[in-house]
């Protein structure tokens, strides 16, 4: 109110404005302003518990991004690793560096056990998309000198160009095989041992299934 | 602070007024305004206190009046306005990139995808020596850089090295973890400075490398089918082949998402608006990886051997049109394109338009026997020359006499013969060029394939009546007319197919953003002959292979029945126009009383060895067709071949 003085009158004045106003006005003083303080405080409180949910709800949704995103990153790796391994230029070369060579013609053995298509042996360079493929792996490293010598076998003796080509392949495939010595010794001695003895084509066959163990078997 | 002093001084010039019943003491004055009017004596009477109320009030509410103008126009007029700006700063848009859809083959096998990748940066000015107290900062930080980014430490030190520079670019679309390895370097790096003495300070080398987050399309297959899926450029937009056809499926549509924003930071409690991204359509292709790499070896390999300019490799499944695979040599490598020369970047099965040469003669026995002019046992004596025109034609070899059954004519590949039974067609030669030409546009010669594939080629073949001398006696034998590879092949899948045109496709089926699954639409049939004169042709080129006289036995499979054509043209060279080295061409299907798969090999311009068809071609045709019936599973239907007869015996 306005001044020191001016209580009494502004009480009087109150008064007869508000005849009815009784003495209960300072006895019901204390509960109205403790309400008035619990609805602030709650109020507060509510709004700061609020906040703090939202925060944490965002520092969740961010480390649940984060973790996300390097799911994400990992699952996209490991995809690239299995495309990379499963891609059919791998696959051949790997297949290769087992042993194994591109299958013949197509054979089919019906239900009833009629075979349709002609089956037989295949040897690593007769066939087919062989010849990109780097011939750093044991398989047709053993089997090319058979192959190649079939047909010169039947139209020259054993001069020194048949022998030639036999060890050719050989010679740059020996940096990319580990235990070089030991493969590399073996084929060369039954290869300049087989040409004299090569000169009727089916002989080279056996020679094939005789010089190499592993790859005579995927050779069916 | 107004207020409550206008009380107090309304009243004051009031006071003396009421001098007389002066209630209070005036000892509560203060002592300034008691003594101010004293000077002024009761004599001096003072002014009305109104008036200047009133123009304080009046001041006051033209005030009030002028905030409440305001007031409306900020609120109410311009609200719009001003909210708009405000919201410039404090909702930020974000563009929300849709994910490129894949391409993948017939099995699902992805042949282009995406993922994600990172442009490493740096900004070279935070390196500076002055700014981080150590003189070789940016020989450092490229020493720590250059295995990770697998970059020559030099160029990295070079570009680091630049101290008024704020941007340098270090590596491109690297993979996350390499962006990783960079962000765990730097935080040890960090560890190791905030563990280090104060007296010698140690900052981080690494503290101005950043990352750009982007998109990258990676080919899982490298350069498989790589002329056929194209390339994307560097903004992730398809530049050629189908990711540049396809683009629009592929590519989505970008989302957006605005938040408000405060100091950086989301606000949650505002409202947000979110127009996610629509990922891109995953496109199906019909190529079979397999079958696409094995007919990519054989023609690589092929090209190489015969040091030829290109080769193109073709594979349809007969009954649906479906393109099983299409093989260009050389490639590229669409992941880095970098290495790639612009002359190799095209899909020249596509775009490449050349005369087939003898290929096309199965159209010609096609029109001949469809026409009734003749059967595949109609007696043709062909001599060594034959005076048409202005020119004197002759066959590949020379060679006496030739007495040939129409179907001799096709397993010999007589072009005399082909001329002499073309002949027939019609009275007169302008009758049966015309005939001819009707059946060339039947099976799709000049015409759009129907792919759609960018920078595709037609082919040419003019009109009838526009032929010249030589090309109305040419074109028979394919010389004179032009088509590309796919064209050719669908030649042959046209009489695998019982003599009913399925135009080309080449893609099988998209899965939307829904996930549902949408065949691509059935693609356009056409009759072009009859079942029995298919049969018929089917049986002559058997002979082609099968046939000791025959020129196609490389291509020879056992146990199978095998129908094809060989082709061996003049190559009109691109660079000079002018007839210069051959075009090798090797087309057919198997099996031949059951067709599924039909292939097409052309080598253009080989250069070492032989240049036959039959010799070039014959073994890539062998390899990939005994290839894809391995992949199909095709069995052999284990029936005799008919063995028509090649020549006669003049008398009998």
């Amino acid at each position: 109110m306005t001044g020191q003085g001016g209580r009494p009158r502004g009480r009087q004045r109150l008064a007869a404005l508000l005849p009815s106003a009784p003495r209960g006005g300072t006895a019901a003083r204390t509960p109205f302003v403790l309400l008035v303080v619990v609805l602030l405080g709650s109020g507060l409180i509510t709004l700061l518990l609020l906040n703090s949910a939202l925060n944490q709800g965002s520092f969740e949704l961010s480390r649940l991004e984060r973790k996300t995103g390097e799911l994400t990153d990992e699952q996209q790796a490991l995809q690239q690793a299995v495309d990379a391994y499963s891609a059919p230029d791998e696959l051949a070369r790997r297949a290769r560096k087992l042993g194994m060579v591109p299958g013949g013609n197509p054979a089919f053995l019906m239900p009833d056990g009629t075979v349709r298509g002609a089956p037989g042996p295949v040897s690593s360079s007769s066939t087919s998309l062989s010849a990109s493929v780097e011939p750093g792996s044991l398989g047709p490293m053993m089997l090319r000198p058979s192959a190649p010598e079939t047909p010169p076998a039947s139209v020259l003796p054993p001069t020194s160009p048949a022998v030639r080509p036999a060890i050719g392949p050989l010679a740059p495939s020996t940096p990319g095989v580990p235990p070089s010595p030991g493969p590399l010794a073996t084929p060369v001695a039954p290869a300049s041992v087989l040409l004299p003895a090569a000169p009727p084509s089916p002989a080279g066959r056996p020679s094939a299934l005789a010089a190499g163990p592993s790859p005579s078997a995927s050779g069916r | 602070m107004t207020e409550p002093r206008d009380p107090r001084r309304v009243p004051r010039p009031a006071r003396p007024a009421g001098r007389s019943g002066a209630s209070r003491s005036p000892a509560t004055r203060r002592p300034a305004v008691q003594g101010r009017p004293r000077p002024a004596g009761g004599t001096l009477r003072p002014v009305s206190p109104r008036p200047r109320l009133r123009l304080v009030a009046l001041a006051l509410t033209l005030v009030m009046l002028a905030f409440v103008v305001r007031l409306v126009q900020v609120q109410a007029v311009d609200a719009a306005a001003y909210s708009a700006k405000a919201n410039e700063n404090r909702y930020v848009p974000v563009k929300l990139a849709a994910e490129r859809g894949a391409i993948t083959d017939r099995n699902g096998v992805d042949l282009a995808t995406t993922v994600d990748a990172y442009d490493i940066t740096a900004d070279p000015s935070l390196l500076a020596p002055d700014k981080l107290k150590i003189k070789d900062a940016p020989q450092q930080a490229a020493a720590l850089l250059a295995p990770i980014l697998d970059e020559s430490r030099e160029a990295l030190a070079a570009k680091l090295d630049q101290p008024a520079s704020r941007y340098v670019l270090l590596a491109r679309q690297r993979t996350p973890q390499v962006w990783k390895k960079i962000k765990d370097l730097r935080k040890t790096l960090d560890a190791k400075a905030a563990a280090a003495p104060k007296s010698a300070p140690r900052p981080n080398v690494l503290v101005g490398i950043f990352a750009d987050k982007h998109s990258k399309r990676v080919y899982p297959g490298g350069d498989l089918a790589a002329g056929l899926l194209g390339f994307v450029n560097g903004t992730g937009k398809g530049a050629g082949g189908l990711e540049a056809q396809l683009n629009k499926e592929l590519a989505g549509k970008d989302g957006k998402l605005v938040y408000a924003q405060s100091g950086g930071r989301r606000v949650p409690t505002a409202d947000t608006q979110e127009h996610p991204a629509v990922p891109g359509t995953d496109v199906q292709l019909t190529i079979d990886r397999d079958i696409q790499w094995a007919a990519q070896q054989a023609i690589s390999d092929q090209v190489e051997k015969s040091r030829a300019d290109r080769g193109y490799v073709v594979v349809q499944d007969t009954r649906t049109g479906q393109i099983l695979a299409l093989a260009n040599a050389p490639g590229f490598d669409p992941n880095d394109l970098s290495k790639a020369g612009p002359d190799r970047l095209g899909n020249p099965a596509l775009t490449d338009a050349y005369e087939p040469g003898s290929t096309s003669k199965l159209m010609s026995m096609a029109a001949v026997l469809e026409e009734g002019a003749a059967s595949p046992y109609t007696r043709v004596t062909v001599p060594n020359r034959l005076h048409r025109g202005d020119r004197l034609f002759s066959d590949d070899v020379d060679h006496d006499t030739w007495h040939l059954t129409l179907n001799g004519v096709l397993a010999k590949s007589s072009n005399i013969g082909t001329i002499l039974a073309t002949g027939q067609l019609g009275t007169t030669q302008p009758q049966a060029n015309r005939v001819l030409y009707s059946y060339l546009r039947k099976f799709g010669i000049g015409q759009p394939t129907g792919l759609n594939f960018p920078g595709e080629t037609d082919g040419i073949l003019a009109k009838p009546e526009k032929w010249n001398t030589s090309q109305q006696y040419t074109i028979p034998f394919g010389q004179g007319l032009s088509l590309n590879a796919v064209q050719a092949a669908s030649v042959y899948s046209t009489i695998a197919n019982g003599g009913e045109r399925i135009a080309p496709t080449l893609v099988r089926g998209a899965t939307g953003p829904d996930g549902r699954y949408v065949p691509a639409p059935a693609p356009a049939q056409s009759r072009v002959v009859s079942t029995k004169t298919a049969t018929t042709l089917s049986a002559m080129l058997e002979s082609v292979v099968d046939d000791d006289e025959g020129t196609g036995a490389k291509a020879k499979i056992d146990g199978y029945r095998v129908g094809g054509k060989t082709g061996t043209s003049n190559r009109v060279d691109p660079k000079t126009g002018r007839y210069h080295g051959y075009t090798a061409s090797f087309a057919g299907f198997a099996p031949a009383d059951k067709p599924r798969i039909t292939v097409y090999c052309a080598v253009q311009n080989p250069t070492h060895g032989s240049y036959f068809g039959g010799q070039v071609c014959g073994p890539i045709f062998q390899k990939v067709m005994a290839f894809a019936l391995k992949t199909l599973q095709v069995p052999p239907t284990g029936a005799q071949p008919p063995r028509l007869p090649v020549t006669f015996k003049p008398g009998e």
